[in-house]
């Protein structure tokens, strides 16, 4: 991994939430920006924006969880059993 | 959208199970010793961009990612890749994950895969091109996350270098 920008948006939408275009676009336009600047491997940009919703009424959990959690957490009651 | 000044705090949407689950799984990897490195050798408004995307997009009519052998092995994940055609839209696409909530992604592809986004940089003369093809990866490998550089990177690589690509941005969901 060449170089990093980082992003503190929610699983599944990285760039921007539905049809927030200008997000999309200045977090696409934004990364690429850093990508071409940074002088050494390994450099870590922190993109500031910030999402729009709560993290506790950000929803992005899959409808069903996912098989590695649910095999967990089979794994976890048999070991409290 | 409101900008902040802050460090990235990667565990903001996790809830303290996963975050912590996914900490103990970074701490037990070993360090990277040497990171690849290749400058840019133009400036942006003359480089081609392609997008690569986590999430599972597969064209319709092309296989989707294996969920079943998933569902059935859940500490495996599909390596294989798959190219989406640059103008693509939801319609055009199935997602496959079963570790995020992909209607987003349904609704607008360009929450994961900003193809929309790239061609307006490039109207505007930000960014030289667009690639012809953009890419997709499964993100959750299970057991094995090599496994997906091992059968996937270079055939991705190959494709990049005969579309004469100059960045390609990996965006994990």
């Amino acid at each position: 991994m060449p170089r990093v920008a980082a992003i503190e948006h929610p699983f599944g939408r990285p760039y921007g939430d539905v049809d927030d275009v200008e997000t999309q676009r200045e977090v696409l336009a934004s990364t690429l920006k850093f990508g071409v600047s940074c002088e050494e491997p390994g450099s870590i940009e922190h993109l500031q924006f910030r999402w729009h919703e709560d993290p506790k009424n950000t929803k992005w959990h899959p409808p069903e969880p996912a098989p590695i959690i649910r095999l967990m957490k089979e794994q976890l009651a048999k070991k409290r059993s | 959208m409101e900008k902040t000044s802050s460090t990235v705090d990667p565990f903001r949407f996790t809830g303290r199970t996963i975050g912590a689950m996914i900490a103990e799984v970074i701490e037990s990897e070993n360090p990277v010793s040497s990171v690849p490195w290749k400058p840019l050798d133009k400036p942006l408004k003359e480089a081609r961009v392609a997008l690569l995307t986590t999430s599972g997009v597969s064209m319709k009519g092309d296989k989707p990612f294996d969920m079943e052998r998933e569902r059935k092995r859940p500490t495996w994940g599909d390596p294989t890749w798959r190219a989406v055609k640059l103008g693509a839209v939801a319609d055009d696409v199935e997602i496959n994950h079963l570790h995020i909530d992909t209607s987003y992604a349904k609704r607008d592809l360009n929450v994961a895969l900003p193809m929309d986004r790239l061609k307006e940089l490039v109207s505007k003369g930000e960014v030289g091109g667009a690639a012809d093809t953009n890419y997709s990866i499964m993100g959750f490998q299970g057991n094995d996350p090599l496994r997906v550089v091992r059968e996937s990177a270079e055939p991705i690589y190959e494709q990049l270098r005969d579309e004469r690509v100059d960045i390609l941005a990996l965006a994990p969901v």
